[in-house]
């Protein structure tokens, strides 16, 4: 009679080891007057608990003449190698002081320069001082629980643990924008917002 | 004068900026046509328009595409005329090419305010010149192996104008084998076109019958261009035949050839083998290329000059370091008028400019002309302190100094001038 109780206690203990319950939240973004709904980062503004950077490097490419992607959420201590993937030279750097104003230099096709972002709560841009029409984005956040919005203003944010939240949108032209969300044991949360 | 365009009469004060206004009407070295072809900005390919940085020069070394293929870069779909696999079917198809979607057609206009010091008081000393030219081009490729080049240019020189309409298409075969058709350019100094309003001493030394470097001349041009060593710097050579200047009685063409060498640098024709670098900046280029020019040819006899033989080189020096570019050119004319004696000129300039910032350039250009070798008299000498701004990528002001020198400076006080210029291209 023994064997059940056993088979209890180790079933109470890894239920324990296992992440709590996780939702997604879905919505939408609305703009008034933009031309695109798109490159919009929606995000979980202070999530408790720590959250480490991932081990793996992430990749913004270098290529046609663009920053692919053209914004990128990582959480900080984010390690983000900038691919040269263009038969013609490109450099990195950003203006921002919250990155030190770092300047990787000029690198060939098929190479890498590495940056870490380290600062919490920044969105430094980042150029190419050959080609001035060249922009894209760093948003550096607390936790991983972010997504971008695709050309529609969708976005999806994954397994974000059941808690009640602060839900907040950046772009790089529109005022940022918050609303509070709590996410269920059923699941999914819904949070339209509108930025101005 | 030949190359399609007409002079019309020049009336003071544009007599006394005549200097300054050679080859205004000229080829356009900034072309907005590729930077809305490729969605990129003008210092992509500028130093500070019409100045070429290196990969400028490597844009046009690969017939104005990308280096190494230009399909993923434009941004504008072209109007294909003709399927690809018509190639297959050739000789009994015509080969596909294309033409770009837009029109590409561009806009250069300029403004000037000249001031002149010691005129007489009879003259007017300051004079706004609004617009001095504009500039209607267009520039292009054909399919993968044409490019086109053209402008037509309206110069105001006080109460006329001067027209230019100067075009050259170009077969380019590959980087190291172009043939062009058209206008072609002669002049051998460094960087193109200056900088500044003010011409090169050298590009506008004029032979007895008024033969020049400067401008351009109808002809055929062979022309390549590629890299050196591990990918950097590299060699150019251009030759060819032009029509000539002067009259037609007794004219012979002009066969010149010119060749350049590149040290260290962007290659001649781009690529990003061995370019690592720590900092970079589209107006750096770490390089010095040496060149070397010469030509021959029978400038013609009409009703105020008689036939002159003449032979001219020229060596030229173009070295980059870091924000700094220092250049020079040294031209020498032996000229043999028909029953005249023999005439040798000589001018050289040297030429500093640093990048103050991205968008302000300080320069100095001192220049030498020699008209007569033999004459004992001194070279005239000129000193021409500037300032360009890039008040945008496509906004520029300059405002130079130009002060006559040594004994050149009591007979030609005149000529001491000032330029301010507003030059924009959309």
């Amino acid at each position: 009679m023994k064997r059940p109780w056993t088979l209890l206690i180790v079933a109470v203990l890894s239920a324990g080891a296992l992440p709590a319950a996780a939702g997604t939240i879905k919505g939408k973004i609305a703009i008034a007057r933009a031309r695109t709904l798109a490159d919009v980062v929606v995000y979980v503004d202070k999530a408790p608990g720590q959250f480490a950077a991932p081990k793996q490097h992430v990749v913004m490419n270098q290529k046609d003449l663009a920053f692919q992607p053209h914004v990128m959420p990582v959480v900080v201590g984010t390690t983000v190698d900038f691919l040269n993937s263009d038969q013609v030279l490109h450099n990195v750097f950003s203006p921002d002081k919250c990155v030190s104003k770092f300047n990787l230099g000029t690198w060939p096709k098929g190479e890498v320069r590495s940056y870490t972002f380290a600062t919490v709560g920044c969105a430094p841009v980042v150029l190419c001082n050959v080609h001035p029409e060249m922009e894209g984005f760093v948003v550096i956040l607390q936790n991983p629980f972010f997504a971008v919005t695709d050309k529609s203003g969708l976005f999806v944010i994954h397994d974000v643990p059941e808690g009640k939240y602060t839900i907040k949108a950046w772009n790089r032209k529109f005022l940022a924008v918050s609303q509070e969300v709590t996410v269920s044991k059923e699941g999914d949360a819904t949070c339209n917002l509108t930025l101005k | 004068m030949e190359a399609g365009r007409k002079r019309y009469r020049l009336y003071f004060p544009a007599l006394l900026l005549a200097p300054l206004l050679m080859g205004v009407v000229d080829f356009a070295r900034a072309v907005p046509v590729f930077s809305r072809k490729y969605q990129t900005s003008c210092s992509t390919c500028h130093y500070a328009f019409p100045q070429l940085n290196a990969f400028g020069k490597a844009f046009r070394n690969n017939g104005y595409r990308y280096p190494g293929g230009d399909e993923n870069f434009r941004k504008d779909e072209p109007v294909s005329l003709g399927s690809e696999a018509y190639k297959k079917v050739f000789p009994n198809a015509i080969w596909p090419s294309d033409l770009p979607i837009s029109a590409p057609f561009a806009v250069q206009a300029m403004g000037e305010y000249d001031q002149s010091f010691h005129q007489p008081d009879s003259v007017t000393a300051g004079n706004f010149v609004f617009p001095s030219v504009v500039k209607v081009f267009y520039a292009g490729t054909l399919g993968e192996s044409f490019s086109l080049f053209g402008e037509i240019a309206l110069e105001n020189t006080g109460d006329a104008v001067d027209t230019g309409f100067p075009f050259r298409l170009e077969w380019n075969r590959r980087p190291a084998f172009n043939v062009a058709a058209g206008s072609i350019a002669l002049d051998p100094t460094p960087n193109d076109r200056s900088l500044i309003p003010t011409l090169f001493n050298v590009s506008g030394l004029a032979s007895r019958n008024g033969w020049v470097l400067d401008g351009e001349q109808p002809g055929l041009e062979l022309w390549g261009a590629g890299n050196g060593p591990g990918g950097k710097g590299g060699w150019k050579y251009m030759t060819g035949v032009v029509n000539g200047q002067g009259g037609v009685v007794g004219r012979k063409q002009d066969v010149f050839a010119r060749l350049t060498y590149k040290i260290n640098g962007l290659g001649e024709i781009g690529g990003t083998e061995g370019q690592a670098s720590k900092s970079s900046a589209f107006y750096k280029d770490n390089s010095l290329t040496l060149g070397g020019f010469v030509s021959t040819g029978r400038a013609g006899a009409d009703l105020f000059a008689d036939r002159e033989d003449l032979t001219t080189w020229a060596g030229t020096m173009d070295g980059w370091y870091e924000r700094a570019i220092l250049n020079a050119a040294v031209f020498s004319m032996d000229s043999k008028p028909n029953g005249l004696p023999e005439q040798k000129s000589l001018a050289w300039y040297a030429q500093g400019q640093y990048v103050v910032y991205p968008w302000l350039i300080g320069l100095a250009r001192f220049e030498s002309t020699d008209l007569d070798t033999k004459d004992g008299l001194d070279p005239q000498t000129t000193l021409i302190p500037a300032v360009a701004g890039m008040l945008r990528a496509n906004i520029k002001l300059t405002v130079e100094y130009k002060r006559p020198m040594n004994d050149y400076a009591a007979r030609k006080a005149d000529e001491e001038c000032m330029v301010a210029k507003l030059d924009f291209a959309l």
